[in-house]
């Protein structure tokens, strides 16, 4: 009896931390809300408020399915990660890697795959 | 001779009392201002201050262009006005907060950075989110704060403190953290070079 009760208190507390460790990271949505949405748009179409005439270049538009299937998982991990200057690209991009977990990161894929409506490579 | 000595030293007595005395009232009446107005509910109280406050909060013009924390709404503009002694008040209330975050005199401010303005404009382009004046017109994004006259509020002290762990000073999270990204001397550059602008 003893046995199964301990059993029981130790499902419970593993269940528990589980859904308390999910519930503190940022879901993938949250965080484009917060970091990527501002230059790409919250509906991630590459007009978000940063996105002045006066910009050097414009930010890559999520929703074009054409130019993101050109992409593999590691060159959209790399660049959010390291940002632009550390992948051949504009240094406009910054890098989040200070920012946000690696996991929070590989979270992001399947939300811009999700986006684009595409399959990165 | 004698009767003049113990004039003068009363007289430098009897100004240093005053003296000490108005400034102690001041930033008394300022906290009082500070307290009453609410200020605290948007401002941390723990963060570093500038001498050029006292002109800002009889005149104040937006720093940020969207509210706090947002993107889609702009920012109305509406911080409360101060009169003549409620801002040289406040402001000697303001002078008075220390942060243990920022270390004094490590940043000249003023002086040119030609390191640090490679940093801003080609290295990590911190005018994708920051306008700032470029070549007599205000160039770059609208998310951040702008830095348009960084170099007349901003000391670069707090500037390069800000950049080594930008959440010690404010809980802002659209800023990229850039400790272990940029190296110390970037960040000193950098810092050095925002409070140019002016």
């Amino acid at each position: 009896m003893i046995k199964r009760i301990i059993v029981v208190t130790l499902v419970l507390f593993l269940v528990t931390m589980f859904g308390i460790s999910k519930s503190l990271a940022a879901s993938a949505e949250e965080n484009y809300k917060w970091y990527c949405s501002q230059c790409h748009g919250l509906k991630g179409d590459g007009k978000g408020i940063n996105a002045t005439p006066d910009q050097p270049v414009n930010p890559k538009n999520h929703t074009d399915a054409k130019e993101m299937a050109k992409l593999s998982t590691s060159d959209v991990e790399n660049v959010i990660r390291d940002g632009g200057a550390a992948t051949s690209k504009s240094t406009m991009m910054p890098p989040w890697g200070k920012s946000m977990t690696d996991a929070e990161i590989k979270e992001l894929v399947p939300y811009l795959s999700k986006l684009c409506n595409c399959k990165f490579k | 001779m004698k009767d003049f000595l113990l004039a003068l030293i009363c007289s430098m007595a009897i100004t240093l009392i005053i003296a000490v005395n108005h400034s102690a009232a001041g930033q008394a009446e300022g906290k009082g201002i500070y307290d009453s107005k609410k200020c605290g509910d948007c401002h941390l109280t723990a963060g570093p201050n500038t001498d050029k406050t006292f002109a800002w909060l009889k005149n104040p013009k937006p720093i940020r262009q969207m509210e706090y924390n947002s993107i889609e709404k702009k920012n109305s503009g509406n911080h409360s006005k101060l009169s003549d002694k409620e801002a040289g008040d406040v402001t000697a209330y303001l002078m008075t907060l220390k942060s243990k975050d920022v270390a004094e005199g490590v940043i000249i401010d003023g002086k040119p950075n030609i390191q640090g303005k490679l940093v801003f404009e080609k290295k990590q382009c911190c005018y994708g989110c920051h306008s700032y004046p470029k070549s007599g017109k205000v160039s770059g994004g609208l998310s951040a704060p702008s830095l348009v006259d960084a170099g007349k509020r901003l000391q670069g002290d707090w500037i390069y403190a800000y950049l080594k762990n930008p959440k010690s000073l404010i809980p802002v999270k659209r800023m990229p953290t850039y400790a272990g990204i940029l190296n110390d001397n970037d960040m000193k550059n950098v810092a050095q070079y925002v409070t140019t602008f002016k």
